[in-house]
């Protein structure tokens, strides 16, 4: 596991986004956390500089997450990417299979620190 | 009039989302065919104007599968389809193959379906949240809206917590809503479980 020094959470809910943050803090206090509630706003949000780790949720409003994950792995080619999320279907997982992109993992919701820990263990 | 704060509505909205994941999880294992999920909505309205956002046609006659849960707070969970949905629900359980008469098995099979997918909802809320609570055994009834949400003998004008989320499966042309309905006298209680469940969040 290397330290992580920038993280883009990416869910509609805020109660989603301060759980993954109060994990990450706990774990990497000096990280730079950077919120954005759907896709659209995460490939507009401001960063300090290119996030290490994304995490992303389906099912959000506004940009498909599949198109806003195709869009952030062109903008942020060396981030690491997590799939965390409510939709747990199979379906689902062949849609994010299918985008070619290689996740660390696909969490399922509610998250635990058990499986946030997954996520940290495979950066 | 605020009811509960933007912060405990998000919470709310994302239990709501796991449950409802949950169960569409559990649908598109027995239906082969993936469930398509809406964004989850809150709003504090009538009875009666509630019953107007969950069916597209005043008077058209749905089916629906509700159960009740009583305890620390009440609520109601619903699942609504239009009637024409029915028989494809039931062969979503049995299968496409020869059934003579399919609707006689229409209710069980609806009741089955509701079970599986309200007991995910309610489960992940009441999981979440925590509390005592009986849950009722699944009901099913082909009617109206009105009908059931008994606007017949209770108050049109009853401020009411509408939590709802509509989900389509492609495939089967099977679409409905599934919503949680809460009488305004158990918003308080709900409301404080949501702040104890965030102030473990929080820390």
């Amino acid at each position: 596991m290397s330290d992580l020094n920038t993280i883009l959470i990416i869910d509609d809910s805020s109660l989603s986004r301060m759980l993954i943050r109060r994990m990450v803090l706990s774990k990497f206090p000096n990280c730079s956390v950077i919120e954005a509630s759907n896709g659209d706003e995460a490939l507009n949000v401001a960063v300090p500089a290119a996030p290490d780790l994304i995490t992303i949720d389906i099912n959000m409003p506004g940009m498909s997450s599949f198109d806003a994950a195709r869009l952030l792995r062109e903008k942020y080619p060396s981030a690491k990417m997590a799939v965390i999320t409510a939709n747990i279907q199979n379906t689902v997982r062949q849609k994010i299979q299918s985008l070619g992109i290689l996740f660390l993992a696909v969490i399922e919701k509610p998250l635990t620190e058990n499986n946030m820990q997954k996520i940290f263990d495979a950066c | 009039m605020i009811y509960i704060t933007p912060l405990q509505q998000d919470v709310l909205t994302e239990i709501f989302n796991i449950g409802i994941g949950r169960a569409a999880n559990s649908l598109s294992l027995m239906a082969m065919d993936e469930v398509g999920l809406t964004v989850p909505s809150i709003k504090f309205t009538t009875r009666k104007k509630a019953a107007g956002i969950l069916v597209t046609t005043a008077g058209e006659v749905v089916c629906s599968v509700m159960q009740r849960l009583e305890g620390t707070f009440n609520a109601d969970a619903i699942l609504i389809f239009p009637q024409a949905n029915s028989l494809e629900i039931v062969k979503l359980m049995v299968g496409d193959t020869t059934v003579q008469d399919l609707s006689e098995l229409e209710l069980e099979a609806l009741c089955e379906i509701g079970n599986i997918i309200l007991n995910a909802c309610i489960g992940t809320l009441t999981n979440i949240l925590g509390g005592e609570f009986n849950i009722s055994l699944p009901s099913t009834k082909i009617d109206t809206c009105w009908a059931i949400l008994e606007l017949e003998r209770r108050s049109h004008d009853e401020v009411v917590m509408l939590l709802y989320i509509d989900f389509i499966m492609e495939t089967r042309k099977i679409h409905g809503h599934l919503a949680i309905l809460q009488d305004i006298v158990s918003i308080p209680i709900f409301a404080k479980k949501i702040e104890d469940y965030l102030s473990t969040v929080k820390h």
